[in-house]
C-alpha cells in the first residue's frame, strides 16, 4: 500500500513545500478511493446494460418468432381454404355440366359471392385443352398441354402459381386443381384465376393482427415481392432486403440457436443505416415465403428509458461518491496534518527539554569546577588585602586595593553566573501549596515596586477576583513572575507601564498575563528567548538563563508560557497553569530527586 | 576563640592553605589538610573543636567524613563548604549533624560569623 500511496511525511521529504506534500497525498488518496468505488460501479453498470440488452433481445426474438409462426399459419390456412373451396365446388361427375357456359357462370357467380377477388374460371380436359371459360377476358380455346403448371397439376393434383400479369395484364395468381373422373377414366382440371388483391388484402389483414412487425409481405423463391411491401420494395420486383447479407451478431445467433426455428430464417440486416430483423418462413404448399421485418427493437422506449435511468443512477452515484470521497480525503489529510503538527510540536518540546537538560548538566559540571578556582582567587585576593592592611600601607596601596576590589567584584559576578547555572540544572522538589495567585502576584510586584518607581514605570493590576486558588509551588512561581517582570522592567527602561492580569480559562486552568508597553521582541529574537544563555542585555547584565529557567519551571509545574509581541508596541507573556498539580509530574519530580541524591 | 582549634579539610590545596592563612591572621588556630582520610587522621592528632569540611572530595565524600567526625566526637562542630550553588546539599548536611554550611566562593566575613557562632555554641555546651 505504501508503494501505491506514499505517506505525507515521505512526500514532504522529497519536496520543499509541506502543503504541496499534503495536497499530493490528498490527491493520491482521492484517486485510490475513486478507483475503488468507480471501477465496480462502472463494471456493474456495463453488466446491467449488457444483461438488460440480452433480455430485451431475447424477448424481442420470442415475439418475432411467435408472430412469424402465427402469420405463417394464418396465411397457409387461407391458401388451403381457397384450394379446398375450389376442390369442393368441382365434383368429378359435373365435368359435362361445367362445359355448359351457363353452368360455369353460375358456379363462378357463387364463388365470387364468397371471394370477390376471383377473376375468371376455366375447365381444361385431360389433354390440356381449355373446354370452357368464364370471365371478363377473351381467353377461350387455349392449349395448356406443354405448360409447366399444367404438368404440375396433373402430377401433384394441385397447383398455385406465383403472382404474374400474363394475358390479363393484371397481377393475379392461379389455383388449379385436378379433378379425378373415375367414370370416364380421364381427369380434368379446374383453374381459377384470383386477383392479387385478394392475397394482398389478406396479408394486410394479417399484418394488422400481428402489428409487432413493421413490414409483412410475401416473396417467391427468387425474392420477387408477391404482395406490396410497405417499405421494402414493390410488388413484382425484387424486394430490397433480399440481396442484403445478414450482419454477424453472436448474441442473436446464440439466441436463435437456443430456439426452435425450424423452417425459419432470422437474420439481422442493415438497411439505410438502421439495423432490422429480417425473418422469413416457408408457406407450405405454396410458392411463397413469408417475410416479417422488424425495424427497431420492440422495447425501444423501454430500452431508451432504461439507458436514461442507468446513466442517471450512474451519474448520481458518481457525483455522490466523488463528493463523499473528496470529503473523506480532505478529512483524513486534515487529521494527518493535525497529528503531524502535534507530533512536531511534541518533538520540538522534547528536543528543547533535552537541550535544556544537556546544557544544564554541562553547565552544572562547568560551574562546579569553576567554583573551586573562583574560591581560590577569592581567598588569594582576600589574603593580599589582609597583608596590605597588616603592612600598614605602601606606595601603590590605593591602586592595589582598587585592583583587588576589581578581582573580588569579578569573582562575585562569576559566582552569580555559576550559582544560576547550578540552579538551572537542579531538579528541586516541587512543594505543593494552595496558592491565591492574585496574592502571589502582588507579593512579587512588592519586590520590584521600588525599582519600577525609580524608572517611572507604573504597574497596574487587572486581576480576576473570582479566580480559583491553585495547587502549585509557591517559590518557583515567584521566581518565574520575578524573572519575567524583571525582564519587562529592563525592556521598558524608563517611562512605561506593566499590567499584571489573571483570569480563569476553564475549570482546570488559569492564566496570568504580564504585559508591557516596551519595545517588543523582533520575531528572530522571539524564537530564541527560551534558549539558555540567550540574552539581548549588555554583557555582564544578564546571564541569559532567566527565561530559560522560567520556561523549565512552568513546564515542570504542568503549565505553559506563550509570548505575544509586536515591535514598538509591547510584549505579553501568558503563563497558563493547571489548577491542580498533575500527579504524574509530582511522581516524576520525586523520582528525579531520588536519583539526584 | 584563643583556645579553639580549627581544622580545614578540602582537596583544593591552595584554597585550604590560603583560608588557613587568613584565619590565622585573625588569630584563629587553624590547620589545613587535603583529603578526607588525612582529615580523619589529623582529627585524632590535634583534637579540633571546629571543622570546615568540603562536601566533595576525591577519596571520601564530605557527608561520610562528617559521619566519621560525629562518630569520633559528636561535640566537634562542622561547617560544610558546598560548591553546588544550592542550599539543598547544605541543608542535607545539617540534617546529618553539620552546624551550618557556606557556599563557595566563600565570603570570609560570612564564614567568620558562622565560626564564631559554632564556637559560641560549643562553649555553652
Amino acid at each position: 500500500m505504501s508503494k501505491i500511496l506514499r505517506s505525507p511525511a515521505e512526500i514532504i521529504e522529497s519536496r520543499s513545500d509541506p502543503d504541496e506534500g499534503y495536497k499530493h497525498f490528498s490527491r493520491g488518496l482521492t484517486g485510490i478511493l475513486m478507483t475503488l468505488v468507480l471501477v465496480p460501479l462502472i463494471i456493474l453498470s456495463i453488466l446491467m446494460h449488457h444483461q438488460y440488452k440480452q433480455l430485451l433481445q431475447s424477448k424481442e426474438l420470442d415475439q418475432l418468432i411467435l408472430n412469424l409462426e402465427l402469420a405463417q399459419s394464418t396465411i397457409e390456412k387461407f391458401v388451403a381454404e381457397l384450394q379446398s373451396v375450389i376442390k369442393f365446388v368441382a365434383p368429378h361427375n359435373q365435368y359435362q355440366q361445367f362445359l355448359d357456359p351457363r353452368e360455369l357462370e353460375a358456379l363462378f357467380v357463387r364463388l365470387k359471392g364468397e371471394y370477390p377477388g376471383f377473376a375468371d374460371i376455366e375447365i381444361i380436359d385431360s389433354l390440356g385443352m381449355q373446354k370452357s371459360y368464364y370471365g371478363p377476358y377473351q381467353l377461350e380455346g387455349h392449349n395448356y398441354t406443354d405448360q409447366t403448371w399444367y404438368k404440375e397439376v396433373i402430377l401433384h393434383g394441385a397447383y398455385i402459381s406465383t403472382i404474374f400479369s400474363g394475358f390479363r395484364d393484371v397481377n393475379h395468381f392461379v389455383i388449379a386443381v385436378r379433378v379425378e373422373n373415375p367414370e370416364q377414366k380421364s381427369d380434368w382440371v379446374l383453374r381459377v384465376t384470383i386477383d392479387e388483391k385478394t392475397l394482398q388484402n389478406f396479408v394486410d389483414t394479417t399484418s394488422t393482427s400481428y402489428s409487432y412487425a413493421d413490414d409483412i409481405y410475401l416473396i417467391d423463391s427468387f425474392g420477387i415481392a408477391q404482395t406490396e411491401p410497405r417499405k421494402y420494395g414493390t410488388i413484382g420486383e425484387e424486394c430490397l432486403l433480399c440481396n442484403i447479407q445478414g450482419t454477424a451478431n453472436k448474441s442473436l445467433a446464440k439466441a436463435i440457436a437456443d430456439r426452435d426455428t425450424k423452417g425459419m430464417e432470422i437474420v439481422e440486416k442493415a438497411f439505410k443505416g438502421q439495423q432490422v430483423l429480417h425473418a422469413t418462413a416457408e408457406l407450405a404448399n405454396t410458392p411463397w415465403r413469408l417475410v416479417l421485418v422488424k425495424e427497431q427493437y420492440l422495447f425501444a422506449h423501454a430500452w431508451v428509458l432504461f439507458k436514461i435511468k442507468l446513466i442517471t443512477i450512474f451519474l448520481c452515484c458518481t457525483i455522490v461518491a466523488v463528493i463523499v470521497i473528496l470529503q473523506i480525503s480532505s478529512a483524513i489529510t486534515s487529521h494527518i496534518r493535525e497529528s503531524d503538527n502535534k507530533q512536531k510540536k511534541i518533538l520540538a518540546e522534547i528536543q528543547h527539554t533535552n537541550k535544556l537538560a544537556s546544557i544544564g548538566r554541562l553547565a552544572a559540571g562547568v560551574a562546579h569546577e569553576i567554583n573551586n578556582p573562583l574560591a581560590i582567587i577569592n581567598q588569594k585576593a582576600g589574603l593580599v588585602q589582609d597583608f596590605i592592611e597588616i603592612s600598614g600601607g605602601c606606595e601603590h596601596q590605593k591602586s592595589m586595593e582598587d585592583a583587588l576590589d576589581g578581582i573580588q567584584n569579578s569573582v562575585e559576578r562569576c559566582k552569580t553566573v555559576t550559582h544560576r547555572l547550578l540552579g538551572f540544572a537542579r531538579h528541586t522538589e516541587v512543594k505543593t501549596d494552595e496558592i491565591d495567585i492574585n496574592v502571589l502576584v502582588r507579593e512579587v510586584i512588592d519586590f520590584l515596586a521600588q525599582e519600577a518607581s525609580y524608572n517611572q514605570i507604573r504597574i497596574d493590576f487587572d486581576l480576576d477576583q473570582n479566580i480559583s486558588t491553585i495547587f502549585s509551588d509557591r517559590g518557583q512561581l515567584q521566581q518565574v513572575f520575578l524573572n519575567i517582570t524583571n525582564n519587562a522592567i529592563d525592556a521598558i527602561g524608563k517611562n512605561g507601564h506593566i499590567t499584571m492580569s489573571s483570569r480563569q480559562v476553564d475549570q482546570e486552568t488559569i492564566q496570568i498575563g504580564i504585559t508591557d508597553n516596551g519595545p517588543g521582541i523582533p520575531p528572530e529574537v522571539k524564537q530564541r528567548i527560551f534558549d539558555p544563555f540567550f540574552t539581548t542585555k549588555e554583557t555582564g547584565k544578564g546571564t541569559g538563563l532567566g527565561l530559560s529557567i522560567s520556561y523549565g519551571l512552568v513546564k515542570k509545574l504542568g503549565g505553559n508560557i506563550n509570548v505575544i509581541s509586536e515591535v514598538d508596541k509591547g510584549t505579553q507573556f501568558e503563563i497558563t497553569l493547571p489548577v491542580t498539580q498533575p500527579q504524574q509530574d509530582l511522581e516524576t519530580n520525586e523520582r528525579h530527586e531520588t536519583v539526584n541524591n | 576563640m584563643k583556645d579553639t582549634k580549627l581544622l580545614i579539610i578540602d582537596d583544593e590545596v591552595e584554597f585550604a592553605a590560603t583560608l588557613r592563612q587568613r584565619l590565622e591572621l585573625r588569630g584563629i588556630d587553624a590547620t589545613d589538610v587535603h583529603s578526607g582520610g588525612e582529615g580523619l587522621q589529623t582529627l585524632a592528632e590535634i583534637g579540633p573543636d571546629i571543622v570546615i569540611l568540603d562536601l566533595k572530595m576525591p577519596d571520601m565524600a564530605g557527608l561520610d567524613v562528617l559521619a566519621e567526625i560525629k562518630k569520633h566526637n559528636p561535640a566537634i562542630e562542622v561547617i560544610m563548604l558546598t560548591g553546588h550553588g544550592s542550599t539543598a546539599s547544605g541543608i542535607e548536611a545539617m540534617e546529618k549533624g553539620a552546624f551550618d554550611y557556606v557556599m563557595k566562593p566563600v565570603d570570609l566575613n560570612i564564614l567568620l560569623e558562622k565560626i564564631y557562632s559554632a564556637d559560641e555554641k560549643r562553649s555553652k555546651e
